[in-house]
């Protein structure tokens, strides 16, 4: 405690030692303060804030330098959730005391938590607004208002009894109890909260109040339960009603998704099946295609493959005609040499006699099997020398055939015949000579040969009639 | 009985935190020490006054 005049501490006199001002008033008033603030340090430490606050008050209209009742009282301010009060005594008190003031603590506690700031400036809005609504009479909007505030801040002791005020006012006795029993916690002794209670007490029937304290059973005709912070008060038979109503609607419930499901989540099921059949059609319907390709392709290759066996057959034959005409060929290639070139260096006797000797060396057996080129060649000499020769081996047939040589005569005629097939009497005298040798099949045959191929001729009819008769004697 | 009309005119809108920079400079700080002094100003200039009289 210092001299207002000169600022030196004061002592025990009523004047200042310093100044000889009389300060006995002053140190009465300061007094005074000191006494409050402690009468509001004891209020608050039984939770009577609005008594504390009061008495801070008066502390702090002695001395507004107090600052240990200013900090308090913000604290108490901050308590009953008036976040702004609170901060403005804290200020207040920063200003008149720069250092070693614990307000400064709680002003950075609440400003280092942005969020939480925030919240507090949030709060208090919405609080306006639903005293807003309950000023136009919009008591529901502001009920549900309130409850939001009370939901971010449940230590709002104003807002709690503004919503017990709203109850009461709905004659909700129950509920406005509730919330005053919350104030209550908070604020111990506030004088509008006893008020409230007070009426409400007055207004409730004596089974709510012992329902409400625990110590009466309560009408059996009623069920009270509660819901959140909500109390329902309900007839018994209700509840009985209400499941049957819950089972209706929740058989309604199943029947409506059930519909649903028809109408909405089948067809998109189904949809989906049909988009999964068809994706599977097409897997299916690209792997058959990719299937026929390879077909075709194996085809082509079989095809071209059997034209390639057929061409390489083919090529074969014609080796095969090759080898088995080997000697063959020679000789009928000698047969053509010796035609083309023998005038030039023999006479025409020696000519055919070689020629002939080249002929017979002819195999006829592997002729019928050789390249169609030989069978040319072969029959081209043959139109050319094939008479001359031909009547050279019928020659040397006929003198072997006069001579009754007829084993020696047979291979001449037969190759005089096979030189020259215009030539009957070499057939004839080939008939005979088998006949007259005892060859009789091979006679017949040849009989046979001449009426064949010499009809209407001298030699048919005595053939026939030799036939006829080799039949007869069966030869 | 309770009246709600009437115990509604008791709330007041809280001060929310754009208000509370208004609401400090605003606030009566005048303290019975202010009062005081003042007095004892005023009564050390009468009886210089009357001194000087």
């Amino acid at each position: 405690m210092v001299c207002y005049h000169c600022g030196v501490r004061l002592s025990e006199h009523d004047f200042c030692t310093g100044c000889g001002a009389d300060v006995s008033l002053y140190k009465r008033i300061l007094a005074a303060s000191n006494r409050l603030y402690n009468d509001g340090l004891e209020k608050a430490g039984v939770r009577d804030l609005a008594g504390a606050v009061s008495a801070l008050k008066q502390s702090l209209k002695y001395n507004k330098n107090n600052i240990k009742a200013r900090n308090l009282l913000g604290l108490c301010y901050f308590e009953m959730g008036e976040a702004v009060a609170a901060l403005s005594e804290w200020v207040i008190s920063k200003n008149i005391r720069p250092n070693r003031n614990i307000a400064d603590e709680y002003i950075k506690m609440i400003q280092a938590n942005q969020t939480r700031l925030d919240t507090i400036n949030l709060t208090l809005r919405k609080f306006n607004q639903a005293l807003s609504y309950c000023q136009q009479d919009s008591r529901d909007l502001a009920v549900i208002q309130l409850k939001k505030v009370l939901s971010n801040n449940p230590r709002y002791v104003k807002a709690h009894q503004l919503l017990a005020l709203l109850y009461i006012a709905d004659e909700e006795w129950n509920l406005a109890k509730i919330e005053l029993q919350k104030c209550s916690e908070i604020d111990a002794n506030n004088t509008i909260t006893l008020k409230y209670l007070q009426e409400v007490g007055r207004m409730m029937l004596p089974e709510d109040v012992n329902w409400n304290n625990g110590k009466g059973k309560g009408n059996e005709d009623i069920v009270r339960y509660m819901s959140g912070n909500e109390t329902i008060i309900q007839p018994a038979g209700r509840r009985d009603f209400r499941i049957l109503t819950t089972i209706f609607n929740f058989a309604i419930g199943i029947a409506i998704g059930i519909a649903i499901a028809v109408s909405l989540i089948l067809p998109a099921r189904i949809k989906a099946a049909q988009l999964e059949v068809n994706d599977q059609v097409r897997a299916i319907s690209e792997e058959m295609d990719t299937k026929t390709a390879t077909i075709n392709e194996m085809e082509r290759r079989l095809l071209g493959l059997t034209e390639e066996n057929e061409r390489l057959a083919a090529l074969l034959d014609e080796f095969r005609y090759a080898e088995i005409d080997s000697e063959t060929s020679d000789n009928l290639l000698l047969a053509a040499a010796a035609l083309v070139v023998g005038p030039l260096e023999d006479d025409r006797e020696s000519l055919l006699e070689r020629i002939l000797f080249y002929m017979d060396s002819v195999s006829h057996d592997e002729l019928s099997e050789a390249n169609p080129a030989f069978h040319t060649l072969y029959f081209t000499i043959l139109e050319t020398v094939g008479a001359e020769l031909g009547e050279m081996c019928f020659t040397s047939g006929y003198d072997f055939y006069r001579a009754e040589e007829y084993a020696s005569a047979i291979p001449h005629l037969l190759r005089a015949f096979q030189y020259d097939p215009e030539n009957d009497e070499a057939i004839w005298l080939l008939a005979n000579a088998y006949d007259r040798n005892g060859e009789t099949d091979k006679a017949r045959e040849a009989y046979a040969q001449v009426i064949e191929y010499f009809p209407d001729t001298d030699k048919a009819t005595r053939s026939q009639e030799r036939l006829v008769e080799l039949n007869i004697t069966g030869a | 009985m309770i009246k709600f009309e009437e115990e509604l005119k008791k709330f007041h809108p809280s001060l929310e935190v754009e208000d509370a920079e208004e609401a400090i400079y605003n606030q009566d700080l005048t303290d019975m020490t202010d009062i005081l002094l003042r007095m004892l100003g005023k009564a050390g200039n009468y009886e210089a006054d009357v001194e000087d009289n």
